[in-house]
């Protein structure tokens, strides 16, 4: 029964995101638009942006989903979805950026995520007279903020809002409590897992996975083989794009891992569950039917 | 006596690093728990033995270049070692034990490169061209690291670093046997070495005079100290400061004898890394402190200690 009602519910937010979607807006009138980014700047545009150069897989995403994608006119090499993301000319890896290459699309707007380096090809690029907006996504809670201001800058207001309430209500959502426990191992030697400050997390929680690094503050760390063995997952979720079992795996320190030794592996494709953005709720309905699948 | 003592401080060590650990294991589950035969123990060993060899090859590395601050990662094996593990990940070589190798591979790689420096134009390992050539060695290792790191589509490649700063994450039963298996060759011609090495103290000259044949020496100690320290990079990454420190605590306590000096830098490596990989994986638990960082929060206030007393002195 509770299976069902959060089923029904998650159906009903990718209905309503896929609706906020479609739904055709007219840009309103050429009016300044402002919003407040998470490096605690005004960006104040004349006009809504029509020539965007996204930095970001997730903020490509995200300006496909608030029906910006056709003022795109710059993503990163890894910007690979939606597909139509792909007919956007790259401007390279993004880390850092190459400013030049970036500049050289000649836009209104570049969206980057704060981190040290975009700060600085930040203030390089608004020294070239390119507007610039740094905003913060680690987190699930952190998607409905990006997608409101997106839809502002883009004069999509309407769908960015309609998006982040999908994405705030989803956020929202407490984690259900279910009988299977995983670990998220990013990298085997040293070990480091994903903690509770995560995305990765909150989507576990959200298909009714138990973390079981949950205790920890941090959205990664490092732990050692044995407190793995000692806390004895059910899964082990890889991020990874094929089905092919890590090389730690054969590895005998690492078969004392119950759910290594007998390959309970869960291999999640990157690009979905990587990145927070539009598709999270799919990536919450994706997870489930993985763990429902597996013995 | 201080073989008494030192004996005493590695079984202490042992059975702390057995006894200890993030699982919290009942006393009476310990005999028959795969966590204690197949983790901690090969875990204690392994951290044990990569602390001798580094402490060993410190000692002798300090005595061959004459110089106090000689590491053993001085002359460009870390950097080497560095670069085989990036482009093992970058490659994608496969297999569990594609990094280990690779490490070790570009960790003699550089060695080579600066072994042959240092006999370039007759240098005949002169310290000055050994440690130079180390340091240039080390610089074009880290540039080619970086730029495979920077143009190679892989951010997995970050975590290559990682492992970099060392740890016994890796430690099993297989890496033990081959520490066994290798290190006692390397471990014995620098025992084999050590009345040479200490008229090497006097000075070259003085060492050739007195019956050291002091070409042949410089060379092997040089070779044997890198071959040590190559083994203890693929097993356990770049742990810093055990090669360093370790040689001037024995020296420090025990006199500057290589007979005395080596077989104690041994047991003192072997039990500050041991105990020091206990704290890593207890004291912050659930989450392991990288063990690097240990070594040193221990090592530099017993090392500022004995500096002390012997300046005073």
């Amino acid at each position: 029964m509770r299976r069902w009602t959060v089923r029904a519910h998650l159906a009903g937010l990718v209905a309503l995101a896929a609706a906020a979607c479609a739904r055709g807006e007219r840009a309103p009138a050429a009016a300044g638009v402002v919003v407040t980014d998470d490096a605690g700047r005004r960006v104040t545009l004349a006009a809504p942006a029509r020539r965007v150069v996204s930095l970001l897989p997730s903020f490509t995403e995200i300006l496909f989903a608030i029906g910006a994608g056709e003022r795109l006119v710059g993503r990163t090499a890894w910007c690979d979805y939606p597909p139509a993301a792909l007919a956007v000319p790259s401007v390279g890896d993004g880390m850092p950026p190459n400013v030049e290459a970036v500049a050289a699309r000649r836009p209104d707007l570049v969206v980057l995520y704060r981190s040290g380096p975009n700060v600085t090809a930040a203030e390089q690029l608004e020294r070239l007279g390119v507007q610039t907006v740094l905003f913060d996504l680690n987190r699930l809670e952190e998607l409905g903020l990006v997608a409101r201001r997106l839809g502002v800058l883009t004069g999509r207001t309407g769908a960015g809002d309609s998006l982040a309430r999908a994405m705030d209500s989803l956020a929202s959502q407490p984690p259900i409590p279910g009988p299977r426990s995983l670990v998220f191992i990013v990298w085997d030697n040293p070990p480091i897992v994903i903690g509770a400050g995560s995305f990765l997390d909150r989507l576990a929680g959200l298909a009714g996975a138990r973390n079981v690094f949950h205790d920890i503050a941090t959205p990664s760390a490092q732990v050692s083989i044995e407190t793995i063995a000692a806390r004895n997952p059910d899964f082990i979720a890889v991020l990874s794009d094929t089905a092919a079992t890590p090389r730690y795996a054969d590895r005998p320190e690492w078969r004392v891992v119950p759910a290594v030794r007998q390959r309970r592996f869960l291999f999640l494709p990157g690009g979905l569950f990587g990145r927070p953005g539009p598709r999270a709720g799919e990536a919450v309905r994706q997870l489930r039917r993985r763990l429902e699948r597996s013995p | 006596m201080k073989y008494l003592v030192l004996a005493g401080a590695a079984l202490v060590t042992l059975a702390a690093a057995l006894l200890l650990g993030p699982a919290n294991l009942p006393l009476s589950d310990l005999p028959g728990s795969a966590i204690v035969w197949q983790l901690r123990l090969p875990r204690a060993v392994l951290a044990f033995l990569v602390g001798g060899a580094l402490g060993v090859a410190g000692t002798s590395l300090q005595a061959l270049v004459r110089n106090p601050l000689a590491d053993p990662f001085l002359l460009g094996l870390s950097g080497g070692a560095g670069l085989g593990a990036v482009a093992a990940i970058a490659l994608h070589l496969p297999g569990p034990w594609a990094l280990p190798l690779a490490a070790f591979v570009g960790a003699v790689g550089a060695m080579a490169l600066v072994y042959r420096l240092g006999l370039v134009g007759g240098a005949e390992l002169d310290p000055r061209i050994l440690l130079l050539g180390g340091v240039a060695v080390g610089a074009l290792a880290g540039a080619i690291t970086t730029a495979i790191v920077s143009l190679a589509e892989a951010t997995e490649l970050r975590n290559a670093f990682l492992w970099l700063w060392g740890g016994f994450s890796g430690a099993s039963w297989t890496t033990v046997l081959v520490m066994l298996a290798y290190a006692p060759l390397p471990l014995g011609v620098l025992i084999a070495a050590a009345r040479p090495l200490d008229l090497l103290a006097l000075g070259e000259e003085p060492a050739q005079y007195l019956g050291a044949d002091v070409r042949r020496l410089k060379r092997v100690v040089y070779l044997a100290a890198s071959l040590l320290t190559a083994a203890a990079v693929a097993v356990a990454g770049v742990i810093g400061f055990v090669g360093l420190v370790v040689p001037h605590v024995c020296r420090l306590l025990w006199g500057r004898l290589h007979r005395t000096l080596l077989p104690t830098a041994f047991l003192t490596g072997g039990v500050l890394l041991a105990a020091a990989d206990t704290l890593a994986r207890t004291v912050v638990a659930p989450r392991e402190l990288p063990v690097g960082i240990v070594t040193a929060l221990l090592g530099v206030p017993v090392f500022a200690f004995l500096l002390r007393r012997w300046t005073v002195n």
